[in-house]
């Protein structure tokens, strides 16, 4: 027997290859939104069936007047502006002190068996119950609101971080160890940036916790913000507005939690698929 | 006069938590010239790999005298550097980063680092990929950025543990020709663990054939095969011979 040689096909270029179309391209959020248009839609029709009664219950056209009314008025820029001073404060000694915290106890085997079991405690605890106490011990101002809020979005950190350290590649470890790097480059260069991604995503989970932080406090002691905006129209049976606050801070939360999954996707192309 | 890397003695016990103890190493002897090649192979689990990083500093023989230019070895050190299998590239650093990762450590100036990543950027062929990071390359590509990482620090002594293990066999082929073309350019000592006998043969200047786990030296064979090798020299009734004594001397020591 002989060799023999194929003869090699004619290959079409590579935009000769159809494109996906837009909803083709963008069928996830599209899908997503859909959802939520029909959960609306739903909820309106309700009222079609069911005789409606303002004192205990809004639909959606008249939230959206009411939150077109607080825009307006300028009312909602005024109570967000006043709810987002504690949750940055808390929100930042959040993120500093968590982060630290989880990485000592994941580097430091022997920090790690202690504080755990202690940690977890204080995670599972009803920490909002003790909500009243915190403002007693610190304060009707920002900072009692800022403590609420640090104690509900810390744990996402701790726990991300300390889990983010144990899962650090030791192979990754070792060749900077072997390359002459001393405990301060194992720090720089392998553990916070392979950590980095699980405290991001931690802060995720710890976003939504902080606002629940921002809305505690303030049904407690506040006399302006958006929790107490909540409260106060909920008072007043303008459940119109109430919603309208409640659909605002809901808004927030979506659009911080989508922002940070956007930056973990560009900041960390290498964990995508992971 | 001592050999260039000497080792005499040198005993190893791993003491798992939870589990008995495990002898890896056990009465190692071994002797390295200066700019020889030389591949250890072995049976799974004998200890050939922990021997590297014993020699690379990252972990302490219980006994036994392990010493490179005549002082011993202490701890990680930048006359030794190391390949791994599975690459250990930092995910988050690019091409051109990862190989400047040594210098950085060794605090030498970004201009220096700059000029001598592009030196070995181009020596293992990744001119244009300097701004890619790892999980856009091949595995090749992956193992090519591992041992320019290596050679960047200057080290005397290159330990490679089974370097083309996760590569697919043409290239590992391929990788083989590149690895003696940089290893005459470069002119380093390099110690080269595998499993493949024919992959020690074409690349070493000397093959090591150890024992069983508690593993230690059974047998070495000189190649005396010309250079420059090419991949023709593979089928050639020497190179063969070669092959089949080498398999004569392992497959006592394998068990399955």
């Amino acid at each position: 027997m002989t060799d023999q040689t194929l003869p090699n096909p004619a290959v079409p270029a590579d935009d000769a290859v159809t494109r996906e179309t837009f909803v083709e391209r963008y069928r996830k959020p599209l899908l997503g939104a859909l959802a939520v248009l029909l959960f609306f839609i739903a909820w309106q029709a309700v009222f079609l069936v069911v005789p409606f009664n303002a004192l205990f219950i809004s639909k959606p056209n008249l939230i959206f007047s009411g939150l077109a009314e607080l825009v307006v008025s300028g009312e909602l820029w005024a109570d967000l502006a006043v709810s987002a001073v504690p949750f940055l404060y808390g929100f930042t000694a959040a993120v500093v002190v968590g982060v630290t915290i989880g990485i000592v106890m994941g580097w430091r085997v022997r920090v790690g068996y202690a504080l755990d079991p202690l940690m977890t405690v204080f995670y599972a605890s009803p920490l909002v119950a003790l909500a009243p106490l915190l403002i007693v011990f610190f304060g009707v101002g920002v900072s009692g609101k800022a403590i609420i809020i640090f104690l509900l979005s810390i744990f996402p950190f701790i726990f991300n971080a300390y889990a983010g350290v144990r899962a650090v590649d030791r192979l990754l470890i070792n060749v900077v160890r072997s390359l002459g790097g001393k405990e301060k480059d194992l720090y720089l260069k392998v553990i916070v940036p392979s950590v980095l991604p699980y405290i991001v995503a931690g802060a995720r989970i710890a976003v939504g916790r902080g606002l629940i932080g921002v809305l505690v406090g303030e049904f407690f002691a506040a006399s302006e913000g958006i929790g107490y905006a909540i409260a106060k129209f909920g008072d007043l049976f303008a459940l119109d507005k109430m919603f309208a606050c409640i659909l605002s801070v809901m808004i927030i939360a979506v659009v911080l939690t989508e922002g940070i999954r956007w930056a973990e996707r560009s900041a960390f192309p290498w964990r995508v698929g992971q | 006069m001592p050999a260039y890397i000497q080792g005499r003695n040198v005993n190893l016990t791993f003491r798992p938590p939870n589990r008995g103890p495990v002898r890896a190493l056990y009465g190692f002897d071994i002797d390295v010239n200066e700019g020889e090649f030389l591949s250890i192979v072995g049976p799974s689990g004998c200890g050939k790999s922990t021997f590297l990083n014993v020699l690379l500093g990252l972990i302490r023989p219980d006994s036994g005298d392990l010493r490179m230019h005549g002082k011993p070895i202490a701890g990680p050190g930048t006359d030794r550097a190391m390949v791994f299998q599975e690459f250990g590239l930092l995910p988050w650093r690019s091409v051109q980063h990862n190989i400047e990762l040594g210098l950085e450590l060794k605090g030498v100036p970004t201009e220096t680092r700059h000029n001598v990543s592009q030196h070995f950027i181009e020596m293992v062929g990744l001119s244009g990929f300097e701004g890619h990071f790892p999980h856009e390359l091949s595995g090749g590509m992956k193992q090519r950025v591992g041992l320019a990482r290596a050679l960047a620090t200057d080290p005397d002594v290159l330990l490679m543990d089974e370097p083309f293990a996760a590569l697919d066999a043409q290239t590992r082929d391929l990788m083989q020709v590149e690895l003696l073309r940089i290893w005459q350019e470069a002119r380093k000592t390099v110690l080269f663990v595998t499993h493949q006998i024919d992959e020690a043969i074409y690349l070493s200047d000397r093959v090591m054939v150890m024992t069983k786990r508690p593993g230690h030296a059974k047998k070495i064979f000189p190649i005396e095969l010309p250079r420059p090798r090419d991949y023709e020299m593979r089928v050639t009734p020497e190179f063969n011979d070669l092959k089949l004594e080498i398999w004569h001397a392992l497959k006592d020591e394998i068990t399955i």
